[in-house]
């Protein structure tokens, strides 16, 4: 059984790192971006953390960096880590790790689209999820949805009365309803 | 043994018999100056709607989330197979088109083609105030808002998701339509291909579909 | 002597086909009846999701989140409301967790019972299928008792769960769960007692054992394998560390472990459900939680596992202090199972085992593609 201190000692013993814990079992490190690949693999095959939870990716556009995480579990004793590095947010480039996880492939690509991270040398079909989009990759956040929803879609137009369904019903149908329904209505 | 003198021997049809049959009893070839009078025509259309509202096969296409009510609808509590209603496995066998729920525009693509690909009469049947008006997709980038700009649609049923009860009266709506003539619009959407393939090509963005209309 | 090559084809299955388990494409290349590779298509269900998170407030998100996952939404709003509680500190009373414990639990049997239409049907056997989710709809009418509606219920909330439990719906859950308990036998002897099934499901779509943790498989195929890995039982929440039950867990790998260990699985549910009832505590059910619309919380991130029927889901939530979420990301178990495990496991298996396997995987779009 390792608990939280004996990774944190053996990362801080071979890399050099800062590491908290986050919550009980969860400990996050801080890296830099070329620090990652070397840390991860040094997870998986040295201590054991096999099995990779999560990639993620936030968009801090005022920092002007994504920060992305990979985040690995190791089952014997319920331990998580969260790598996090960040990214310059104008040329977003990591490293391409596809051949640690065979789910790492998937992450990638969808990072690859839905942010616009390069991984070079990785070489998976460009289309992921999204089908001809021309547009910014759309989770960034100065992507604007409605904007474009405005651009792009016709919507229908929305009524001019604000009547409540219920109230609306009763009229036409000339039903009575005793006041305190009415109490509950909209207007 | 008096009785088989009164048993008529049945001879093979010639093929100009067959012919002669099909004109009497096809309601289109009213040309052939048979059954042009108003009151069969009426009579034979009233036996094809009756016959058509009874048998709605639904195409297996989950397009949304609707589509988790559509089981329960077809299984032993609301039983829908006795109005008629059931699964068909591919565009050419169905009649009905479900839409069930909002559509990314990847997925518009495909419906167009599973809808061009259907043979008439076809109905089509939203699910959702996601295919009415956006519903709670309003701002959302990859679903189209109004889906009858795109394929024309016979019954809207509102709600987020309908209910079974919902569904199974969305579809005495639609039966109800054919009954009295006024569903099913193939016919239309092959007339004003031009404006539904105007809005079509405004959102999907690599369009590759063929000229014609030649499916 | 060489073995002659037959002509290689590709053939896609879906997204419209009535074997696929959703809006999904598989592309397939085949050899006469063997599948020599794999690729899924997804995208179908994209509704930005995600993005759209970012654009509402805290609590506006659960009308979203219920969505990820349409058999069984419960499992997201219990996730996401125990990353947000877990962001701010904020504490559950004992009630809520057991009531969120049985609202998991009831949609954990509803969407197995879901799945035994689809796995039988898959295999051509749809008396199954008529039975299940016709039953299915009896827990549907306990969440309705309950939250006001049958699929999307929007009943957890930050601070506990939205309404306590209406009068009798104890005892009314209560008759259900012995109903369901007498008709398990009845569909185990039509699905597991098949001869079809069973020649069709042993030995068919093998996960290795010691590959299974490095692919990222959770849930009920990690079980298949023999690794009992369970995050109700290695990191309890809710109520589930003082209750008492047992992790089913087969040798094989195949389709027909997975089968058994969801068979199982429905039992123990029943198990839980019925200890948690007993052992309701009172008190309040809802720790009240500030004006929604003005509702602020501290910024930090959180990293929370669920265990849902198709296996581990997780949120990963990221607040800056303010009243919307900067980022909330799910992952899915589908996310592996239907895309990467999937491209592994399918190659060397006949093209009629497709929808089966994938039906077995529990492979769920729209948690792939949010």
């Amino acid at each position: 059984m390792m608990t939280t201190r004996d990774i944190i000692d053996a990362l801080t013993r071979t890399f050099d790192l800062n590491a908290d814990v986050l919550r009980d079992n969860q400990i996050r490190l801080k890296l830099h971006k070329k620090q990652v690949a070397p840390v991860l693999l040094y997870l998986k095959n040295q201590l054991g953390f096999i099995h990779l939870d999560h990639v993620s990716c936030v968009d801090w556009l005022e920092e002007n960096v994504f920060e992305l995480v990979y985040i690995v579990y190791r089952p014997q004793d319920r331990l998580t880590v969260l790598v996090k590095t960040k990214i310059d947010r104008q040329h977003p480039e990591m490293e391409n790790m596809e051949t640690f996880w065979p789910h790492m492939r998937t992450y990638q690509r969808e990072l690859r689209e839905m942010f616009g991270i390069d991984f070079p040398g990785f070489e998976a079909p460009k289309e992921f999820i999204l089908e001809g989009w021309d547009e910014m990759p759309p989770m960034r956040r100065d992507f604007d949805t409605r904007a474009y929803v405005q651009r792009t879609y016709t919507t229908r137009p929305g009524r001019e009365d604000a009547w409540s369904v219920r109230e609306y019903i009763t009229r036409r149908t000339g039903e009575k309803l005793p006041d305190f329904v009415k109490k509950y209505s909209r207007d | 043994m008096s009785e088989t003198k009164d048993i008529r021997i049945i001879t093979r049809p010639t093929k100009e018999q067959i012919r002669q049959a099909q004109i009497d009893f096809s309601p289109r070839c009213t040309a052939a100056g048979r059954v042009n009078d108003k009151e069969t025509q009426k009579m034979v259309q009233y036996i094809l709607n009756f016959a058509r509202k009874h048998s709605l096969f639904l195409l297996a296409y989950g397009t949304g989330c609707g589509a988790i009510e559509i089981p329960a609808t077809l299984t032993s509590r609301y039983d829908a197979e006795r109005l008629g209603i059931r699964g068909a496995a591919t565009p050419r066998q169905a009649d009905v088109l479900m839409i069930t729920g909002y559509l990314s525009t990847k997925t518009l693509k495909r419906v167009i083609r599973v809808y061009e690909q259907m043979q008439d009469p076809k109905y089509v049947v939203a699910f959702g105030s996601c295919t009415i008006n956006g519903g709670m997709y309003f701002d959302s980038y990859n679903t189209i808002k109004a889906l009858d700009r795109y394929i024309p649609v016979d019954v809207y049923i509102a709600g987020c998701m309908p209910r079974p009860e919902a569904v199974l009266k969305g579809f005495a709506k639609l039966q109800e339509l054919i009954q009295n003539g006024n569903a099913g619009n193939g016919e239309c959407y092959r007339k004003n291909l031009d404006w539904y393939r105007a809005n079509q090509q405004k959102v999907i963005k690599n369009w590759d579909f063929p000229d014609e209309y030649n499916w | 002597m060489t073995t002659k090559r037959n002509k290689q084809t590709t053939l896609f299955i879906g997204p419209q086909h009535p074997g696929i388990t959703g809006n999904m494409m598989v592309k397939l290349l085949v050899e006469g009846d063997t599948v020599v590779k794999a690729e899924t298509h997804i995208g179908y269900l994209h509704r930005a999701f995600e993005k759209l998170i970012e654009q509402r407030n805290w609590l506006q998100s659960f009308t979203l989140l219920c969505r990820f996952c349409v058999p069984e939404p419960d499992p997201m709003e219990l996730t996401y409301a125990r990353a947000v509680e877990a962001i701010e500190g904020r504490e559950v009373p004992p009630r809520a967790k057991y009531i969120r414990t049985i609202v998991a639990e009831l949609a954990r049997i509803q969407s197995f019972l879901l799945w035994y239409g689809g796995q039988a049907g898959s295999a051509g056997l749809y008396t199954l299928g008529q039975w299940t989710v016709g039953d299915r709809n009896y827990i549907l009418d306990l969440f309705e008792d309950l939250t006001g509606a049958r699929i999307y219920h929007m009943y957890i909330w930050p601070g506990g769960v939205r309404r306590d439990l209406p009068k009798g719906w104890a005892d009314k859950t209560r008759r259900v769960l012995d109903y369901l308990e007498k008709r398990l036998d009845d569909y185990n002897r039509l699905l597991f007692d098949n001869a079809v099934f069973q020649k069709r499901a042993q030995g068919v779509g093998i996960i290795p054992k010691d590959k299974a943790l490095e692919w990222g498989v959770t849930g009920p195929p990690l079980k298949g394998v023999g690794i009992g890995n369970d995050v109700r039982k290695t990191e309890p929440y809710c109520a589930y560390g003082e209750l008492d039950f047992d992790i089913p867990v087969y040798e094989g790998g195949d389709v027909w472990a997975r089968a058994l260990v969801r068979r199982d699985e429905i039992k123990q549910s029943i198990r839980i459900i019925r200890q948690a009832l007993d052992k309701m505590p009172g008190g309040n059910y809802y720790n009240r939680i500030p004006n929604p619309m003005k509702w602020r919380l501290p910024a930090g991130e959180a990293w929370v596992k669920t265990e849902s029927v198709r296996g581990e889901i997780g949120f990963y939530v990221v607040s800056d202090g303010t009243e919307k979420p900067r980022r909330v990301h799910l992952r899915g178990a589908a996310y592996t199972h239907g895309i990467s495990v999937l491209e592994k496991i399918l190659p060397g298996q006949n093209i009629a085992d497709v929808s089966f396997i994938l039906n077995s995987l529990g492979a769920c779009p729209p948690e792939m593609e949010r």
